[in-house]
């Protein structure tokens, strides 16, 4: 017995003795760090592979682009490129590059990167770049000029956001599947860089000395993986964790009253819709009535939108019944009042009354003009999603009050895409995030993007088509005069509302959190409104400047840590040493 | 031990392993046969784009085409690219299997104190150190792991501070050796107390009647008709007769080790099995699932493997039937 307590003791001093050499060791070389809390991982640091929001926000640290984006309004401004210059016919650019750009490994920076993403991106087709290079071809004139074509006329030069990678590192990728590149060499031109990704836990980035806007003013950003969005919240709140992106919406109230905590709620044009079959593409069995606009303005007036936004989103997000294309709200026309189609039940009730859409056989549920088929509509919803649940409850019982009847089935995203790809729904919830430009989500609902063949799905999930919305999105597709493109926009957004194929229920936030101890600086994109991180281009962090004093972590050091642990062998030697010592007893007595 | 049970023994354990494969192939793709659309919603990529997706994952021609590829690439050891991250889904197990192990192991191995418990409160039956270690084991066995480990996290974690509220590491952290091992350990304390807490009472509820069935027996009186102490008589005669379910449990609990613990690491944010199960399940990502189950179902396979053959050396009437 005494043996084993000498060797106890032992430990217990070597852990202690421990202790003391490992903290002398890590006091030296304290880096300033923005620890930010995320729910999701990353998927690939290669932007050829990846498409999580995750990975974008590390690409728009790395990767600096030829033009930049304005805090403020998304305006396009000088990045890699100092200036442009376009041809007559407006189909060709000249950028010139500022001078002496470098890579974060010390490379130069030159017009050779750029036409090499360009035209490479364009022939493979890589995911994050294609949709702008399809139509362009770069070439190089000299080291810091570079001359951009289009193909067709395209209003959005001379913004060029595409991520510019080196040359020097990922050319012998392409020259095979580039994307299954690791994509771990962390060079890149943005403020940060990657070091380190430990996948399911934390990546880390540190800053770049060659950054064109000059080297940022930390060392390094930590994106630290949680699980449990509560877990993340205590860090917050216990100083582990400086930003929370994605806060639980029900702890969000609780943080925003809290001293030492900032809460954003942040617009970036992202919505969700209920959208209803419009059996375009001649496929499926989409309920007949939906086919007329006054049963879909029905639809629309019963639903209260202010309700959902305050006890589906807890005020989290806002009343807007436009197609969100882009998080800059220029885009967005003005409703006149008169075409508003605002919560009004008795007016839904009558417009189905005088379209002879009656409750004949007195059950409660209307039945086609002249006594047909009852108004049931299938409803679908998604497995994992928080709103829908809430959603459904409200909206379901709305349809009820003016004699629609619901039959609800919830299905997971792989479900309801090939459930919607076969036409066989009549309403479903669902939301999209989009672009900064408009074109991509405009795109979606023309005729070009309805499901004829259900085993290659088009974009356009409520099946509806338009001739004039086509030649409206023809038009402003090509249209060079942003003043003309906006105006046009307004018209398609405008009948696209008319229409009410799809009735926006709301525009929904992220929900973001900050300690303001520690950093300063922190910008909201678009102005006001937007997010402070994971926005577009994310101009927070190149702007953030560390706190006087603030930089301690607030987490444990690393003698206590020991000391806990040295605490916790002796709790259980202890428990063994009794457990030992009570059978020699028991077998000494017995 | 006869070697015909031995072989038969093998031989059942390698058919199930290859049910497992074909059931499992088939088992994700009866609900959703091809993710690829709604992975890519809202990412405005062209039908090709998405085509050459569908060919890199193998998610093109017909189910039995690609069950002969998925079962080709298995027999060459090769699980295929997660859909999510785009690496090899071998890498992204063999990088979660150590904490994993790490924390559900040496939870298991604490729990494991239970059946001392139970050994000792089954000997001395309606003695008051039996009716507290029951009751106490039958309150932890009756708590769910995610309510043990939320208040846990929130006294300890969040509100005293002792512990860090989740991960493996301080991230960011470049210590390595024994600060980092030190580092983990000071990360798994709180994760690991609670699901050794949760498991210890399902060690000691089986230990416990597996000792009460065997005091009853006969050749205990026996035994201490021979004179024997007490404490002998509990070691030699009863001890070694209640290990029999005991070691059933237990080689069964050490094959779940591996499928990680899904509450517990999530809510501690622990970066192993049980985190990319979760990770895998929305999406579906369907060459992690079918890798990651068929590391848990090999793993149960051979710990069942391991405690049939162990019944029958402790048991020779078992093997020799």
């Amino acid at each position: 017995m005494k043996r084993q307590l000498g060797a106890l003791g032992l430990a217990i001093a070597a852990l202690g003795t421990m202790a003391v050499t490992t903290a002398n060791a890590s006091g030296g070389d304290e880096k300033v760090t923005l620890t930010v809390g995320l729910m999701q991982d990353l998927d690939s640091p290669n932007p050829t592979a990846g498409y999580l929001v995750s990975a974008y926000e590390l690409w728009n640290l790395q990767y600096a682009t030829l033009t930049d984006k304005a805090a403020d309004d998304f305006a396009t401004e000088p990045g890699l490129a100092e200036s442009w210059e376009p041809s007559n016919d407006g189909l060709t650019y000249t950028y010139t590059l500022r001078e002496g750009l470098k890579w974060s490994d010390g490379e130069p920076l030159t017009a050779d990167d750029v036409a090499w993403t360009i035209n490479t991106s364009r022939d493979q087709e890589w995911i994050n770049h294609a949709a702008t290079t399809a139509n362009l071809d770069a070439k190089v004139i000299d080291d810091r000029t570079v001359e951009i074509t289009t193909s067709v006329p395209d209003p959005k030069l001379p913004t060029m956001d595409v991520y510019i990678l080196p040359k020097h590192i990922w050319e012998e990728q392409a020259a095979g599947d580039i994307t299954t590149y690791a994509a771990d060499d962390g060079v890149g031109s943005g403020p940060f860089t990657l070091q380190q990704w430990n996948p399911g836990q934390d990546w880390t980035m540190v800053a770049n000395p060659n950054f064109w806007r000059g080297e940022p003013k930390f060392d390094q950003i930590v994106f630290r993986v949680f699980t449990e969005g509560s877990a993340m919240v205590a860090a917050l709140r216990s100083g582990e964790i400086d930003f929370v992106h994605d806060v639980p919406s029900e702890q969000f109230e609780g943080l925003s009253g809290e001293d030492g905590i900032e809460t954003v709620i942040g617009q970036q044009g992202g919505f969700s819709e209920l959208a209803m079959n419009g059996m375009a593409g001649g496929i499926g069995d989409g309920h007949p009535a939906l086919q007329d606009l006054v049963v879909r303005h029905a639809i629309a007036k019963a639903i209260d939108r202010q309700a959902l936004v305050d006890r589906v989103l807890l005020g989290q997000g806002e009343v807007n019944p436009i197609l969100g294309v882009s998080p800059d709200s220029v885009w967005f026309p003005e409703i006149p009042e008169a075409d508003q189609l605002n919560y009004d039940p008795e007016g839904a009730a009558k417009l189905l009354d005088d379209a002879g859409y009656l409750d004949t056989d007195g059950d409660g549920t209307r039945e086609m003009p002249g006594g047909g088929e009852p108004l049931q509509f299938r409803y679908a919803q998604l497995s994992d999603s928080d709103t829908a649940g809430p959603n459904q409850e409200l909206i379901t019982g709305w349809l009820q009050q003016i004699g629609i009847a619901t039959e609800v089935t919830t299905y997971d995203q792989t479900q309801l895409t090939d459930v919607i790809a076969s036409g066989e729904y009549d309403l479903f919830v669902w939301g999209w995030t989009p672009f900064v430009d408009p074109d991509p989500m405009l795109s979606y609902f023309t005729c070009a993007q309805v499901t004829t063949d259900a085993a290659s799905p088009g974009y356009n999930d409520a099946n509806w088509c338009s001739d004039e919305y086509d030649a409206l999105y023809e038009q402003q597709n090509q249209e060079l005069d942003r003043a003309t493109r906006i105006d046009l926009v307004h018209q398609m957004l405008t009948l696209f509302h008319n229409e009410s194929t799809y009735v926006v229920l709301y525009h929904d936030a992220d929900t973001q959190a900050y300690r303001t101890d520690r950093f300063t600086g922190w910008v909201r994109q678009p102005k006001d409104v937007g997010p402070v991180l994971f926005t577009n281009t994310s101009p927070s962090y190149w702007n953030l400047t560390p706190v006087d004093g603030g930089g301690d972590d607030g987490g444990t050091s690393t003698g206590l840590i020991i000391a806990i642990v040295a605490g916790a062998v002796l709790v259980l030697g202890g428990v063994v040493f009794f457990a030992a010592r009570g059978r020699r007893q028991q077998d000494d007595k017995e | 031990m006869r070697r015909r049970f031995v072989i038969g023994k093998i031989l059942g354990a390698l058919s199930t392993l290859v049910f497992v494969v074909v059931f499992n192939f088939f088992l994700f793709r009866v609900v959703n046969d091809d993710p690829i659309n709604s992975m890519f919603r809202g990412r405005n990529l062209t039908p090709e784009q998405l085509e050459r997706l569908r060919v890199k994952f193998n998610l093109d021609g017909s189910k039995w085409e690609q069950f002969v590829a998925y079962v080709q690439q298995l027999l060459h050891g090769d699980l295929g690219y997660s859909l999510k991250s785009s690496r090899p889904v071998s890498t992204v197990i063999a990088e979660a299997i150590w904490p994993t192990v790490l924390l559900v192991g040496t939870s298991t191995l604490l729990a494991m104190l239970g059946i001392a418990l139970g050994y000792r409160a089954g000997w001395r039956r309606g003695s008051s150190f039996d009716a507290a270690a029951t009751s106490v084991s039958m309150l932890t066995y009756s708590m769910p792991e995610y309510w043990i480990g939320m208040v846990a996290l929130g006294v300890f974690a969040a509100g005293l501070g002792w512990f860090p509220v989740g991960g493996l590491n301080d991230p960011g952290s470049t210590a390595t050796g024994i600060e980092r091992l030190l580092d983990q350990l000071h990360h798994m304390i709180l994760p690991a107390t609670v699901l050794a807490v949760a498991y210890i009472g399902e060690y000691m509820i089986v230990a416990r009647s597996a000792m009460i069935d065997t005091s009853r027996e006969d050749y205990l009186q026996l035994a201490r008709a021979k004179g024997l102490r007490e404490a002998d008589v509990r070691k030699r005669h009863a001890q070694p007769n209640a290990l029999l379910p005991v070691v059933s449990l237990s080689a069964i609990n050490f094959g779940f080790v591996l499928s990680g613990a899904i509450a517990v690491e999530s809510i501690f944010s622990w970066p192993g099995i049980g985190q990319q199960i979760q990770f895998a399940i929305s999406g579906p990502d369907f060459p992690m699932l079918q890798g990651l189950f068929l590391l848990i179902s090999a793993a149960v396979i051979l710990a069942n493997l391991a405690a049939d053959l162990l019944y029958g050396y402790l048991d020779p009437r078992v093997a020799g039937r």
